[in-house]
């Protein structure tokens, strides 16, 4: 209880506040990260207190989370991966003038994972964190395939199966320029120290959507009138649409599990529970086409991950991802080590922090409702001045996260090239999905190879694997047949 | 070009790219033979295979209407707006942020047609003082350029 | 003219005074940046930081500005502290063995005669750890079971302090490990609590915890004493297996800084050094201090450069 005092104390209540907000604005960026953010901030935090600092990282944290479903909503310009799912579903939404009804969705299924997954790392985190350690590289291998089957579910009538894996692989071929972590050898790196770490996603991120986005619009032949109609709707508020809540739990569900899971949680959380509500839906000819099943799965499964994430992060010292990481370093800075110790020795500031999360989640929403009707508005900011002024912040943003030019040129890069492969019907999220699981199934393949001396049996050996494998062929069997017979069809009539 | 012949062609340059990828995995040192190198392998044979049938199903369709591609829209204001972030980027090291984009956000809105120079002004200081706010204040991240600050 | 000769030269020296504006009367004018090659928040960063907080407490004028270039293994970081103006407003915290291993690989575009060598703050004492209900329970054993070849061992990625202590192992007993490169310390430490390889090399920080909860056991250091923190865990030396590696971290200068800043700066380094506060802040981040003057670091650099190229040329990566 007295924990609870602490969290209600009015400078605890203002951390938090500034936090969540300060990580909503700065997940709507292209190119700000949670990561970024909180890196940059853990030594500003050293001469706070460090109950006050931790509230503010963990706010941050949360906040930066859902605040990457805005602009992937109004502008298809996710302001983190974890997003890509949440703009394929929710900016045909926003074109259809139902953006105030996508963004309310994001905000409340980000909540609902949010809490959800908070609670769990209330209650269960030793006991989860135990069981997530049976977890090995084999294993990660294969949650970096769940995540890739994701691209079959990309494909859609329209755009072909073919191409959005030639896409996929593509991606995942862009991914291993770099240094080879197995021989410490460069691969593809031509010499320049700037392709020594291999190519980052946010610039190709940044690139593949928010500029290609612009350079659309700028070379847009109708002239750039805005439907007054389409406006008009947004304006009105939609009902929650009925079953809703059911997508929510699925994302929630998964996005716990997999954020307790080593590896880049958030992507294939959101992409894994995206793919997972649209096998479940009814309607799986909407997706694609604004599905709202799919904009509360994917954020309720990206917000899932942060209290899944702090799960090993506080307990083992194992931290879920990199955002987590950059939180560990808080906590080591000031003298809390990630352990048993931070739940007894250091319980006083542990707790008021995990309760903060909560309040978190709450600032966000309330937050994320208030200001939907405004937000919706950003489609009346005339295209001439939107796109100079997004197009700036895709040069600061890949600028910033390296704090490199050659990101820049590569963003650039990425922009003009990727324009070409959209043209020609190829999908640009399964390459930024291809690009960001390459390394992780890579990684986790060649691991499972040295583990398992040379042998592929250990990806079928454990318990795990093998019902994970149950599921990847769940996930893919049934598009896969689908996809299948639209191609014989297609085959038939050519014939005739 | 139509988007038929330009589709082929991206197809051709996938299979050489999958060759090369699989021969340049011959060179991988020592440990790497056994784990990178049979990733790698198999991602060139995915890559080339499914590039194949695509071309296979794109030459044995009847060639189509001859669809022109309409990469670009307005050339003019597309290339514009390429070039515009070029030099952005080019002056980024010497001149940092601020200044490039106090010139480039205004020029490009004027060539994409957009004349109130109220507006203009106004989006420009805002852009220019939420970059100030967030990035050099909040965040500390060192951006290059003269220290105007 | 009797505009003398005297008052000539006297007019000189003042323009060489004013045209060389670091002189130690007024140093520093302005900050003086700390180049720091891994990322914020991390363990060397917060060196960094904690030093120059006490730094400015004890020094008026003196203001320091931490910029982190990370990334492909603190290459770029250093390659920058080499490149810097030698005006004593750049200085670096480098950290070994990744410094020499650079060098040792022939990527560097710098050598350690590039650098002014102020000192070293800090170590990381390397480990062998292995799971808890491992039967492998000293270094002894550690080598007999690693003679079939197939004891998977866990390092710290290729050419890190890890793998050079594992590779010096390997040579010294004449035998070789199944080596499993991981991405970082986290990867290790779940893959020893998680029981999926049978050893693994790395820092005291990264188990400390982890070995006084009884998760893992650490059954050896390879330092040349026992370590306080850990007084129970036997050196390499004591078992008889004279293996030896820490990760250091010092702070150095470009090449070429003028003697009377240069003189301050190391005035700087030893007095903070030898504050009670940094002490005290360090610890609290353990962070294991380990002071050695400028001579003393240079020194063991270039045996550590020595070291290094020989694991190389006999295994290159």
């Amino acid at each position: 209880m007295e924990y609870l005092a602490v969290v209600f104390a009015p400078h605890s209540l203002l951390s938090i506040i500034i936090g969540t907000i300060a990580g909503v604005v700065i997940g709507a960026m292209p190119g700000l990260t949670a990561t970024m953010a909180v890196g940059l901030l853990v030594p500003f935090t050293y001469t706070m207190d460090p109950v006050l600092g931790l509230m503010l990282l963990g706010g941050i944290y949360s906040g930066a989370m859902y605040g990457g479903s805005i602009p992937a909503i109004l502008l298809n310009t996710p302001g983190t991966p974890a997003a890509v799912a949440t703009a394929i579903e929710g900016y045909p939404m926003s074109r259809q003038g139902r953006g105030r009804l996508a963004l309310k969705i994001s905000v409340i299924a980000s909540f609902v994972g949010g809490m959800f997954s908070v609670l769990i790392l209330l209650m269960f985190a030793p006991f989860l964190a135990k069981q997530a350690l049976h977890f090995g590289p084999a294993e990660t291998f294969l949650l970096a395939l769940m995540g890739l089957a994701g691209i079959v579910s990309i494909a859609d009538e329209e755009t072909s199966l073919l191409k959005a894996l030639l896409a996929g692989v593509l991606g995942m071929i862009i991914a291993i320029v770099g240094t080879d972590s197995m021989s410490g050898s460069l691969r593809y790196t031509m010499g320049s120290i700037e392709l020594i770490d291999g190519i980052d996603f946010m610039p190709a991120l940044i690139g593949l959507f928010s500029m290609i986005q612009m350079l659309e619009i700028a070379g847009q032949r109708e002239s750039m009138q805005i439907d007054a109609s389409v406006l008009k709707q947004a304006q009105k508020s939609e009902p929650m649409p009925k079953g809703i809540w059911k997508y929510m739990a699925l994302g929630s569900g998964t996005g716990t599990v997999v954020g307790i899971l080593p590896g880049e949680g958030a992507t294939i959380a959101a992409f894994l529970s995206y793919n997972f509500s649209k096998r479940l839906s009814k309607t799986k000819a909407m997706f694609g086409k604004g599905a709202p099943e799919g904009i509360a799965a994917a954020e309720s499964g990206n917000n899932g991950c942060v209290g899944g994430s702090l799960v090993p992060t506080l307990t083992l010292g194992i931290p879920g991802n990199s955002v987590a990481a950059a939180l560990m370093g808080a906590f080591i800075i000031h003298g809390m080590i990630p352990g048993p110790d931070l739940f007894a020795v250091h319980a006083d500031k542990t707790y008021p922090f995990i309760y903060s999360l909560f309040i978190a989640n709450i600032v966000f929403l309330i937050t994320g409702i208030s200001v939907a009707p405004y937000l919706a508005r950003i489609a009346l900011i005339p295209p001439a001045i939107m796109v100079p002024v997004i197009s700036a912040f895709a040069i600061l943003g890949s600028y910033s996260l390296k704090q490199s030019v050659f990101d820049v040129y590569l963003m650039i890069g990425f922009a003009f090239f990727g324009l070409f492969l959209k043209k020609l019907g190829y999908s640009l999220e399964a390459l930024i999905l291809g690009l960001i699981l390459g390394p992780i199934a890579e990684h986790g393949f060649s691991q499972g190879m040295i583990i398992g001396k040379g042998s592929p049996w250990i990806f079928f050996a454990s318990p795990i694997a093998k019902v994970m494998w149950v599921i990847i062929i769940l996930l893919l069997l049934p598009p896969l047949i689908a996809h299948g017979k639209r191609m014989l069809r297609g085959a038939a009539r050519v014939d005739r | 070009m139509t988007r038929e012949l330009l589709d082929r062609i991206v197809l051709g340059g996938f299979i050489v790219l999958a060759v090369l990828l699989y021969l340049s995995t011959a060179s991988y040192p020592g440990i790497a033979q056994k784990t990178s190198a049979l990733y790698v392998r198999f991602l060139a044979v995915s890559f080339g295979g499914l590039s194949a049938v695509q071309l296979l199903f794109s030459l044995r369709k009847p060639s189509g209407s001859g669809e022109p591609l309409d990469l670009f829209g307005r050339a003019s204001r597309f290339f514009g707006l390429m070039v515009g972030l070029i030099i952005f980027a080019v002056l980024f090291e010497s001149l940092g942020f601020f200044i490039p984009a106090a010139v480039f956000i205004p020029l490009i809105a004027v060539m994409l047609g957009y004349r109130n120079p109220a507006v203009i002004a106004l989006s420009t200081g805002g852009v220019l003082l939420a970059v100030y706010l967030i990035f050099v204040q909040l965040l500390s991240v060192n951006l290059p350029g003269p220290n105007l600050f | 003219m009797k505009l003398t000769k005297r008052s000539f030269v006297a007019g000189l020296a003042l323009l060489a005074v004013m045209g060389a504006p670091a002189i130690a009367q007024d140093y520093p004018t302005k900050p003086i940046e700390i180049i720091v090659p891994s990322s914020a928040g991390g363990s060397t960063d917060t060196t960094a930081r904690i030093f120059a907080e006490v730094a400015e407490s004890k020094f008026d004028g003196f203001k320091f500005v931490v910029n982190n270039i990370d990334g492909s293994g603190g290459q770029k970081g250093f390659e920058a502290i080499s490149r810097a103006a030698p005006d004593g407003y750049t200085i670096g915290l480098v950290f070994t063995p990744q410094l020499v291993a650079h060098i040792a690989s022939g990527r560097a575009k710098y050598t350690l005669d590039n650098f002014h060598v102020m000192g070293n703050t800090a170590d990381a004492p390397e480990i062998v750890v292995v799971p808890k209900d491992s039967k492998i329970k000293t270094l002894a054993d550690l080598a007999e079971a690693a003679k079939g070849g197939d004891l998977t061992v866990a390092v710290n990625g290729i050419g890190s302090d890890d793998f050079l202590a594992a590779k010096a192992f390997e040579a010294l007993v004449g035998v070789t490990f199944n080596l499993l490169p991981t991405k970082g310390s986290t990867e290790q430490k779940a893959a020893i609590l998680g029981g999926h390889v049978d050893a693994s090399f790395m820092n005291l920080s990264q188990m400390e915890a982890q070995h006084k909860a009884g998760d893992a056991t650490i059954i050896a250091i390879l330092t040349d004493k026992r370590n306080d923190l850990v007084p129970d865990v036997p050196t390499g030396v004591e078992g008889g297996y004279d293996v030896q590696m820490r990760a250091t971290r010092g702070f150095v200068a470009p090449a070429g800084v003028p003697a009377d800043i240069q003189t301050k700066l190391d005035e700087v380094f030893a007095a903070v050094m030898a504050d009670a506060t940094f002490q005290d802040k360090a610890k609290a981040s353990s962070i294991y201090l380990l002071e050695m003057n400028g001579p003393d670091y240079t020194a063991y650099l270039q045996k550590l450069q020595a070291d290094t190229q020989k694991v190389f040329d006999a295994a290159p990566w």
